[in-house]
């Protein structure tokens, strides 16, 4: 069986059909309620259109496809059958009958795309449901009798017709404001009474139209069977859903924004949260795990629950995954609560996931889901218990047309602030009224024992403050999870109002989010509290900046570093440290010359090896910093020793405070940080001089000038910088990164001075300083704590340390060193007289 | 032994085509009622691989009645449907079939929905 053969039967059964169609579309329009008639119509199209497919007849399957559309939708009522219709679906058959003929005579469909059919049909097919709706379709009276009572009373209706629906009630409930403002102002019982009626009509309307817009939840579950099956067949588990409160009603535009969210949640469930069956039995579970999504009403929101029976979340793991990566620093995840741990997992960036799946696993989607739900005004939440399962918790909104809202003014303004970022309302009057305080130049709040910050609507947008308030309100807003205060000059009523989009030209003002009309006829705009938390700077601007602001106040680099910056190969932002910088020299070609095959300079009565530092970071790329005219060089000096690094361009040298932001895997780089506002790569001195020669720092190795440095740091980036910090100074340096390391390496001996980072995790520096202390021999080394944080104002000698100095003051640490290492030759001649034999 | 139903000839010889390659052998039944009929006789069956529209009886009807079947109920059936059909194949899986495929399909992806289904492909 061939092909060509299966072609045949193809053009055969198709003709048959097409034959057949002629007739049956005919009889068709005589009796256009027949419904066996029009299945059979239906399937004939529909087995054209899928042998096709198979086929590769593509245009023939488009043809048939929309003629196909047309006759389901005439099969399910929403369309029907009228003469234009009739020979629309004629002109069907002709085409198709045209392609089969070709394919007959060529073995293909010929040329003619049938675009101008197509696209009839297509407009045919989605014009049904307005027609549907003008004219609902008469049914004979078999038909009515087979009819469903349900069936009898639907309708189906366009979204677009409902939208504005909804839009002219909230016109109308505008408009019912106004009326009753007005006639609060007027003393006619009448008007009074008519008012009243038009208030509840009004009232009524809108709470029915609002319904018409509710669609069962169920409608995005339904999707979720299969999803479920599919995802649990990729990752060879057992999974079940269970679904309880499907028919919980939703506006149709929150329908949609949880439709992503919902499936991500679900999808997550079965790949990280359910375990495989084989480790289920393990530990006494049924082999087939349970993925539960509860839906309910609950004070005018629905709540939405996605359960898991699976492996839980670690909120230990979620810590350390946090500081791994960056997210957090281990004094703040010290100080989390297991709830606020778990929410970790909404943070961009972030995810547990052991390898990256086809179906999860790349630190994209928990924090989408979270701002996809605020978005709409949602609340996400997690709890988990390990080994029991995780709930993830949804708060939504029921509507987004008509909200609740509290009105305030601001100088003579008013506006918005809709009621779910409203916390609550603090009133300062009297003595009370000078409580806010200043802290680092922020104002705050002292609220029940904690710092409230706050923040001045009027300052924000720029309004003339009131002349003279005998009281302060403050309004207490909510923003992702944050709290701040806004200040406000009055407080007037809360209302339900229509939020109306604001245009194009203001959508931009991330500090409004939409506009209404109050009682009066007057628009007032809508705050957003992100937006004002935002501007205001009282939330940080940006979750990454958020995030470097709390790095750079827990290492408080306040200590600003002088950095070169420089370009060599293909990075084009790379720096060090300047205080390692011996010399910046400019070597024209003709002087440099070649000893050992390597080039050299003669500089400063001695020879300079040069470098090329792109053929250190880059070995394969090709490199012509090396024959620029003249070669731009960075000279390092380390006592008679010293190398000239050939880079592309010398850029700049700026002051600032750095920010780790990732660690570098790659060779010669220490990671990346922010300098300025850019993101520039650290070179890895230690590294990048290792690799120009074995003997570079073979001085320290055969016998330390200085002294040999345990150096017991947990950031690789931080350690690699210290390091080469105390190398150039002349220190032999061993490095930890952790406590247990630390006093391994103590252990094997030859270590004179001790440098601990206090952020060492688990109280570490207080373990090495008792290893060093209780070990015999050891007791004498001496330990120099580094903090992250300034140490300016710790009072002496209240260090179980026998000094502590912040990290990046680098003059200060050497001082130290040079200080403690002096003290203990001094005292202890053993220990100098040993390190002399070395 | 695999039977194939569907009301299109055509159809039938490609999945048949592909079936045989993958060493079945092939019963072809037009509708359901045929589907019946064809697993009558060629029992035991080791595959129903049937349409979901088809006249007289429909794939989701045959798919109930080898359910209810004392004698047919641990046939394997996999539902051919549409593509985009995403609540055929719900249905079809609630209704006990072992796999579904989406027309038009591979033999690619039909040896995968075998495998999926645990059958020799």
């Amino acid at each position: 069986m061939t092909e060509q053969d299966i072609i045949r039967e193809f053009l055969i059964e198709s003709t048959e059909n097409l034959n057949r169609l002629d007739q049956e579309i005919v009889q068709l329009e005589q009796r256009p309620n027949d419904k066996e008639l029009l299945a059979s119509v239906f399937r004939t199209f529909h087995t054209i259109k899928g042998t096709c497919g198979f086929l590769g007849f593509g245009i023939l399957e488009r043809v048939t496809h929309h003629a196909e559309n047309i006759l389901s939708r005439l099969r399910s009522g929403d369309l029907r059958l009228s003469p234009p219709l009739v020979a629309l679906i004629l002109q069907s058959l002709d085409a198709a009958r045209k392609m089969l003929a070709a394919i007959e005579s060529t073995g293909t469909e010929g040329t003619d795309e049938f675009a101008d059919l197509v696209q009839r049909l297509e407009s045919a097919a989605t014009a049904a449901v307005t027609e549907a709706a003008a004219a609902p379709p008469d049914s004979s009276p078999v038909e009515a009798e087979k009819a469903s009572a349900a069936a009898d009373t639907a309708i189906r209706v366009d979204v677009g017709l409902l939208d504005k629906l909804m839009n002219l009630v909230g016109e109308l409930v505008l408009a019912r404001n106004q009326v009753l403002q007005f006639t609060t102002q007027k003393e006619d019982g009448a008007l009074n009474a008519t008012s009243q009626r038009l208030n509840l009509i009004t009232t009524e309307l809108q709470e029915n139209v609002m319904k018409t817009r509710m669609q069962p939840i169920g409608v995005v579950w339904n999707k979720l069977p299969r999803l479920v099956r599919d995802v649990s067949h990729a990752c060879g588990k057992q999974v079940r859903l269970e679904l309880d409160g499907s028919g919980t009603e939703l506006d149709k535009t929150i329908i949609q924004a949880i439709r992503d969210p919902l499936t991500h949640l679900v999808r997550n469930c079965c790949d990280h949260g359910i375990e495989t069956p084989e480790e289920r039995a393990r530990i006494g579970k049924t082999p087939q795990g349970v993925v539960s999504l509860r839906a309910y009403h609950e004070g005018g929101q629905v709540n939405i629950e996605i359960s898991d029976d699976g492996a839980g979340i670690d909120a230990e793991r979620v810590k350390q995954k946090a500081i791994e990566k960056g997210l957090c620093t281990p004094e703040q995840a010290g100080r989390l609560s297991e709830r606020e741990a778990l929410n970790l997992i909404f943070v961009p960036g972030f995810s547990l996931a052991q390898k990256v799946t086809n179906v999860s696993g790349r630190g994209v989607g928990m924090d989408v889901v979270k701002s996809n739900i605020e978005k709409i005004g949602g609340l996400v939440d997690v709890v988990s218990r390990v080994a029991e399962g995780t709930t993830v918790k949804l708060k939504i909104p029921l509507t987004l047309a008509i909200i609740p809202g509290l009105v305030i003014t601001s100088s003579t303004e008013r506006f918005v602030i809709p009621q779910v970022s409203l916390l609550e309302l603090i009133r300062l009057d009297g003595a009370s009224a000078g409580k806010i305080e200043h802290v680092h130049g922020t104002p705050v709040y002292r609220r029940r024992g904690t710092l409230l910050p706050v923040a001045y609507l009027n300052g924000i947008l720029g309004l003339q403050p009131p002349a003279a308030s005998e009281a302060v309100n403050i309004v207490v807003l909510q923003a992702e999870d944050r709290q701040f205060g806004l200040v406000v000059d009055g407080i007037n009523d809360t209302q339900e109002i229509v939020v109306k989009p604001l245009g194009k030209q203001l959508k931009g003002l991330t500090i409004y989010a939409g506009a209404t009309i109050m009682g009066d006829g007057r628009v007032a705009l809508i705050l957003d509290a992100l937006g004002i938390g935002q501007r205001s700077g009282v939330l940080a601007e940006h979750r990454d900046e958020e995030r470097a602001e709390s790095q750079k106040k827990a290492h408080s680099t306040a200590e600003k570093q002088r950095l070169l910056l420089f370009r060599a190969g293909s990075f084009e932002r790379l720096a060090v440290p300047l205080s390692l910088v011996s010399r910046l020299e400019e070597f024209p070609q003709s002087v440099i010359e070649r000893a050992g095959g390597s080039p050299v300079v003669q500089y400063r009565g001695g020879i300079l090896a040069l470098l090329s530092l792109a053929k250190v970071l880059e070995p394969d790329a090709p490199d012509d910093a090396m024959d620029r005219d003249p070669a731009q060089v960075i000279v390092f000096q380390d006592g008679e020793r010293s190398l000239g690094l050939v880079v592309d361009q010398i850029n700049d040298i700026v002051e600032d405070a750095v920010t780790v932001r990732r660690q570098s895997g790659r060779h010669g780089l220490l990671g990346s940080a922010v300098v300025g506002k850019h993101v520039a790569d650290f070179l890895d001195l230690h590294t990048v001089l290792g690799t120009a020669g074995g003997d570079w720092f073979a001085g320290a190795a055969g016998g330390a000038r200085r002294g040999t440095v345990l150096l017991a740091e947990p950031a690789a980036f931080a350690r690699g910088l210290l390091h080469s910090e105390l190398q150039m100074a002349g220190y032999q340096v061993i490095e930890a990164a952790g406590a247990a390391e630390a006093i391994s390496r103590l252990e094997q001996g030859g270590i004179d001075v001790v440098i601990v980072a206090e952020d060492l995790p688990r109280a570490g520096s207080q373990e090495v300083l008792d290893a060093v202390r209780r070990r015999p021999g050891s007791e004498r080394i001496p330990l120099l704590a580094l903090a992250s944080g300034p140490v300016q104002g710790r009072p002496a000698g209240s260090e179980p340390f026998d000094d502590c100095q912040s990290k990046f003051d680098r003059e200060a640490m050497l001082r130290s060193l040079e200080r403690l290492a002096a003290a203990l030759e001094h005292e202890n001649p053993v220990v100098a007289a040993a390190r002399s034999e070395k | 032994m695999a039977i194939v139903v569907d009301d299109s000839r055509a159809v039938r010889m490609i999945l048949s085509r592909t079936l045989r390659e993958l060493g079945y052998q092939v019963g072809e039944a037009g509708n359901g009622r045929e589907a019946l009929e064809a697993i009558g006789q060629f029992a035991p069956v080791d595959l129903v691989m049937a349409d979901w529209n088809m006249p007289e009886m429909d794939g989701l009807e045959l798919l109930k009645r080898i359910r209810e079947s004392p004698a047919y109920r641990a046939i394997p059936v996999i539902m051919v449907t549409t593509e985009n059909e995403t609540d055929q194949m719900s249905a079809a899986l609630a209704a006990g079939a072992n796999e579904y495929v989406m027309k038009p399909f591979t033999k690619e992806i039909l040896i995968d929905k075998l495998r999926l289904a645990g059958l020799p492909s």
